[in-house]
């Protein structure tokens, strides 16, 4: 009997990390392991988020954002309905109920909800956090295509952007504003901008460098209120720094779990839907979360796709590999050696924007001078648009902010994700951002090889000049140097030139 | 005079190692006794105009080297070599096979080749194993080599010829995009065909390390990218991405002559530039400005600008996702609208000296001659017309060159292997198990000039002719055939390996016919390439002895020049369609999974291997050249300063570089060239210097290449620096 039952999946949202544990079950379909059908509110597959700001700045086509081909999905078999929210889950009879009408019933069932935009709680917005933003004109968040087309009919007008938030998305919005020619005004509470994750010294030179973007950049602003005319968003009224005017406000102030279908069957929330370390919702083993929505092992959903698509990869092999249990068959406990996906997947922050390298990973408050466990190593060029902070603890990289520094900054991240040890010398990763690394200073002798193809050295090359040849053909048919791949033919030269007085 | 007509004084022909296929030439002229000392010179030739390297130089050292084998040499009961006479080492071989296959069946006897071998070796061993053996059980080394190359290339294009375009090409090129491939060194009279891109500003080298090619790319002449091992793919999926994103792709050739640009899209849709940084350790700015160079170039170059060219190389594709990233690549010059257009184009640099030709005449497990597969029966029988044999005489698909070696001697492998012109007890991955395997064989034979460190494990060794004693063609890394000329009389002793074929194929009463005579098994093999992908029925060997210049496919509908310059057969491919039924390229999305086993846990280094200018291959030749011996004696351990500091390593020092495959001792060799996370070491020595003692038998699930480039190791300084 078992082995008749053919299980039905159903996936609730169709964002990336949807996709990628999408991508993850398609063998199990081509299997025919079980029927997977997906349900979106948004009519699009699967898109990049990431790069939405580069769409509302028309500098990336929309048509590039999609990390899925919808096609080759229904070639494959998935059941794709999009465009259809789920209204409600009933749990005890497996069925997720559509708000087009159709029901699906399931054996498995994956939350992939995401999150929403947070609606900070200002006068004339309606913050009720629960309900997908009901926002007057003009004031937008950036978290679906259609935030982006409606941006951008902003800044296509000219219009003066005002951005809300100093976090990432707000930055990096900015930046692709700015990138394209718009000036937009990053508004923020707090000294400096990205300052919960970057210490003081590197949030200073983040809004120096901001500004030389083309990122008006207004801090420690404490907003009050929108302020509207007939037309729309006119300006944020603030404590103290009166009335920012604008054509248009981005809320960039974080996002929220999308938890209310979840906890509509009875599943427990808390900043995300809860689930154990494996992904599980439920006590049967039939209802997991992932992504944005979740609340992992008490773990606050981390609002970056790396997590997020760790687990996807996980849950995927997981069920393959694991059978749901059969229709009628009681619930049973996953069995005790089952590992577990990557807990507390890095908290790595890359800045996106182009000319204005920052990354920024762990805890880098800690100042070269507190004393302590960790080791604090600090290198700061202001003018140059420089900035380096390592915190090490036992040898082992906590923290860092890398800014302008470009090859260390990527080095580092690799380091950080690894637990590597560093270099001794701190300085070391300073200079791998150095284009004029030379081979070697010291004067070749008269041993050394100057011609790698034939072997001949700066001996051999020297007494063919001594004994008369004039020019870099004689000395290879004299020694055989310049003779293979050519690259040393401008030491031969240097050498000719040096024997022959002017 | 042309340089490359008969001069009766001299002797034109090609240098014996890599796929460059140098014209040089040698003195005394055709079929002269072995002398001292034979003078080598560079011949002008397009490859290499004239210019060779040290290992080209000094190659005649090896034709009249005291330690060259002069006789056949069996096993003896005492474990040491008797010389015994060609009779009696012919007829021993003959029996041991017939009575394995009697006991065991055929597939007990196997045959190993190489991308050393003549083309008309190659073409009569996958003949001498099919029919003569009977066995399915052939593959070669390059396996090792080029199979992901190969594989990606039939995906994509439907062909797979090395440089689908002549070398020459890249003279003009604008911007030349090099992955994995450090011709400075390993055929380094290349580099000239880079100086008009570095003139340009536009040579762009990813490496690992900062290696000789990589410095080419110094004060302006390009930029160098260096990622950390095993993440080559994300690290193109990101230049896709931006390629895609900036909307930087050709439209129209897309739209025209290649499938799949949806699903392409959609598998770059994840990889933009920060997280592609965040995986490689390449900064994003610097993937943007290499993807918008590679744009504008592309762009130009169809406007009159010079090409445009991405260029694949074994650091590439030795990874067990080896054949995704080069279709990485190939999607990126897709994107750019290159191959098949004068613009520029796709090409993978082949590394041994017939490489190309040695993997299309019927030395792979599936393969038959011309590029033909064994499991097509169309394909037989046109193959088994021109033997002379039924269809159904021809074995079907055997296994590739890993789990032929791994299996050697267990249950389901081989107990007798034949090996030709290859050393896989030192360039096999895991060659600890490969050497157990070789240990565990009933009989083994190994061909050889040298007693190899495979030789030295035989029961019997047949000694052979080098290259300048034997007649036959080759075929080089942009696809021209090319003659190799005999210009010494064969020593005392050794024999042809189409004579030692001819002689057993006699002795096993074998179907077909097998000649001892290059040009007789050279029109045999026209014949049977007739038709296949690799044709090459219109190739004339009067032709290639007057200096043509071949290029195939070749049939007998091409007319064939001798005029000095002119090309003839397929010199560019593609210009008219690609190879598949529609014409049409394939943009085959690929994902970033694992590529090859997990690096950087804590405490490991990442192991890349990889060659020195002075050696060739496993060293087997090089090493007896007095001159390459003395200029690197020894594998040396290339590590960054900080990375040999932070574990107490000075320079010189003996280190022990481990895993949990093996162990191999090397002296540190300390340069900032290394990353931080990484060690080199060359895999041209022997013994305990084996760098192939510590990599994985893990192959790619498509092409069967080992990956090579990603092992796992930790580092273990021994007594005092030196």
């Amino acid at each position: 009997m078992s082995q008749m039952f053919r299980e039905r999946i159903v996936v609730i949202g169709f964002g990336p990390v949807a996709a990628a544990l999408i991508e993850g079950l398609l063998p199990g379909l081509a299997a025919g392991l079980f029927a997977l059908d997906v349900v979106s509110a948004e009519e699009h597959a699967a898109y990049n988020r990431v790069l939405l700001a580069e769409v509302a700045a028309g500098a990336t086509p929309a048509g590039h954002l999609g990390m899925i081909d919808p096609l080759r999905l229904a070639a494959a078999g998935v059941g794709l309905h999009l465009g259809e929210s789920a209204t409600r889950v009933d749990r005890s009879r497996r069925l997720v109920f559509l708000d087009s009408g159709r029901t699906l019933a399931y054996d498995r069932l994956v939350f992939a909800t995401g999150a929403r935009p947070v609606v900070p709680t200002l006068n004339g917005l309606d913050f009720a956090p629960h309900a997908e933003a009901n926002l007057p004109a003009g004031v937008m968040a950036l978290r679906t295509l259609e935030d982006a087309a409606a941006l951008s009919r902003v800044l296509v007008s000219g219009g003066r952007v005002l951005v809300l938030g100093g976090g990432i998305l707000g930055i990096e919005a900015a930046l692709a504003m700015a990138e394209a020619g718009h000036r937009p005004v990053l508004v923020h509470h707090g000294p400096v901008p990205l300052g919960r994750a970057v210490d003081p010294d590197g949030g200073m030179l983040l809004a120096r460098c901001l500004r030389a973007s083309g990122v008006e950049v207004v801090s420690g602003v404490r907003a009050t209120a929108v302020r509207r005319d007939s037309a729309g968003f006119t300006a944020l009224a603030t404590e103290d720094h009166g009335e920012i005017a604008g054509d248009a406000l981005l809320l960039s102030c974080g996002v929220r779990a999308r938890t209310e279908l979840a906890a509509g069957c009875g599943l427990k929330v808390g900043s995300g839907i809860q689930t154990n370390e494996h992904l599980v919702a439920d006590t049967e083993n039939r209802v997991f979360a992932l992504g944005d929505c979740a609340e992992v092992a008490g773990a606050a959903p981390a609002g970056l796709l790396a997590p997020g698509w760790a687990q996807a990869g996980w849950l995927a092999d997981f069920l393959l590999k694991h059978r749901a249990p059969a229709p009628d068959a009681p619930s049973r406990p996953l069995d005790p050696g089952t590992e577990a996906p990557a807990q507390g997947a890095s908290n790595v922050l890359m800045l996106k924007g182009q000319g204005m390298e920052l990354v920024v990973a762990g805890n880098v408050m800690a100042g070269p001078w507190d004393g302590g466990r960790a080791r604090v190593s600090v290198f700061a060029d202001p003018q140059a648009g420089q900035y380096l902070k390592l915190v090490t603890e036992d040898e082992v990289l906590t923290g860092f902010l890398a800014i302008g520094l470009p090859r260390a900054g990527a080095e580092l991240v690799l380091a950080f994700e690894r637990g590597s040890t560093l270099p001794q010398d701190r300085s070391t990763l300073l200079r791998l951002d150095d284009p004029g690394i030379p081979g070697s200073l010291a004067a070749a002798r008269a041993d050394d090889q100057l011609c790698r193809c034939t072997g001949a050295t700066h001996g051999q090359v020297a007494r063919a000049v001594e004994e008369g040849c004039d020019t870099v053909a004689e000395v290879g048919t004299a020694c055989r140097a310049g003779t293979g791949c050519g690259g040393c033919r401008g030491k031969i030269e240097a050498m000719l030139r040096v024997s022959v007085p002017a | 005079m042309t340089s490359s007509a008969v001069d009766t004084r001299t002797t034109p022909t090609h240098c014996p190692y890599c796929a460059l296929q140098c014209g040089i030439s040698l003195d005394p002229g055709p079929g002269a006794e072995a002398r001292e000392p034979v003078l080598l010179a560079g011949r002008d030739f397009e490859t290499n105009g004239g210019a060779l390297c040290r290992k080209g130089y000094s190659a005649a050292n090896l034709l009249n080297h005291p330690e060259r084998l002069g006789s056949p040499l069996r096993r003896t009961a005492d474990g040491g070599f008797a010389p015994v006479g060609w009779d009696e080492a012919l007829e021993l071989l003959a029996q041991r096979a017939a009575s394995i296959r009697r006991e065991h069946g055929a597939d007990a006897v196997a045959v190993f080749g190489a991308g050393g071998l003549t083309n008309e070796k190659a073409y009569q061993l996958g003949k001498f194993a099919r029919l003569a053996l009977g066995t399915s059980r052939i593959d070669y080394n390059g396996r090792f080599c080029m199979s992901s190359a190969a594989a990606a290339g039939n995906r994509a294009f439907g062909l797979d010829r090395g440089l689908p375009f002549p070398l020459a090409d890249l003279d003009s090129a604008s911007m030349i995009l090099m992955l994995g491939s450090n011709v400075a060194e390993t055929m380094p009279p290349f580099v000239r065909h880079l100086e008009h891109a570095r003139a340009c500003g536009g040579l762009i080298v990813v490496d690992p390390r900062r290696s000789p090619t990589a410095e080419l790319c110094a004060d302006g002449s390009g930029w160098h990218l260096q990622p950390t091992p095993g993440t080559d793919l994300q690290l193109l999926l990101g230049l896709a991405h931006v390629l895609l994103a900036e909307n930087m792709v050709d439209d129209h050739y897309l739209a025209k002559r290649t499938y799949g640009l949806a699903g392409l899209r959609a598998s770059v849709g994840a990889w933009w530039p920060e997280r592609v940084a965040a995986t490689t350790g390449v900064p994003a700015a610097e993937i943007r400005r290499t993807a918008r160079a590679l744009g504008a170039a592309a762009s130009a170059a169809k406007t009159g600008g010079g090409g445009v060219f991405i260029l694949t190389g074994r650091g590439v594709e030795q990874h067990t996702n080896g054949t995704d990233t080069t279709t990485a690549a190939i999607n990126i010059a897709l994107l750019l609208g290159l191959p098949g257009t004068p613009g520029g184009g796709f090409g993978t640099i082949t590394g041994q000296g017939n490489g190309q030709g040695g993997r299309e005449h019927g030395q792979k497990a599936d393969q038959l001659p011309g590029y033909r597969k064994i499991t097509d029966p169309a394909h037989r029988k046109h193959v088994a017309g021109v033997w002379g044999v039924d269809p159904a005489t021809i074995p079907g698909p055997g296994i590739p060159a890993t789990e032929l070696l791994h299996t050697l001697g267990t249950a389901s492998g081989a107990r007798m292997l034949l090996v030709h012109g290859s050393n896989p007890v030192l360039s096999s991955p895991d060659a600890a198990q490969v050497l157990a395997g070789i240990r565990r064989l009933d009989f083994l034979v190994v061909c050889d000039f040298f007693l190899s460190e495979t030789a030295a494990e035989a029961d019997l060794v047949l000694p052979v002719l080098q290259w300048a004693e034997e007649e036959g063609t080759m075929t080089n890394l942009e696809g021209r055939v090319l003659r190799r000329r005999a210009a010494l009389r064969a020593p005392e002793g050794a024999r042809g390996e189409l004579w030692i074929m001819a002689e057993l194929a006699k002795r096993l009463e074998s179907p077909g016919t097998f000649s001892a005579d290059a040009r007789e098994v050279f029109e045999e093999l026209r014949l049977a390439s007739a038709g296949g992908l690799a044709d090459y029925s219109g190739v004339d060997w009067d032709d290639l002895d007057a200096g043509a210049a071949v290029y195939w496919p070749c049939s007998t509908d091409h007319a064939v020049s001798r005029i000095p310059g002119q090309r003839s057969g397929t010199p560019r491919l593609f210009l008219d369609g690609f190879a598949h039924p529609d014409a049409r390229a394939r943009l085959v999305p690929v994902y970033a999974g694992a590529s090859g086993e997990e690096l950087h846990s804590e405490g490991q280094l990442a192991l890349v291997t990889g060659r020195l200018l002075e050696h060739y291959q496993t060293g087997t030749q090089t090493r007896r050249v007095a001159e390459l011996a003395a200029a690197a004696p020894e594998a040396r351990l290339e590590i960054h300063p900080a990375t040999a500091r932070s574990r107490g390593i000075a320079e010189g020092q003996r280190v022990a570089v481990r895993n949990r495959r093996g162990e191999v001792v090397a002296r540190a060799a300390l340069s900032t060239s290394a990353r931080l996370d990484t060690v080199f070491l060359p895999f041209h020595f022997a013994g305990n210097q084996n760098a192939n003692l510590l990599t994985a038998a893990r192959v790619d699930p498509i092409s069967a290449m080992p990956g090579f480039k990603n092992a796992s190791v930790s580092l273990h300084p021994l007594g005092e620096a030196s």
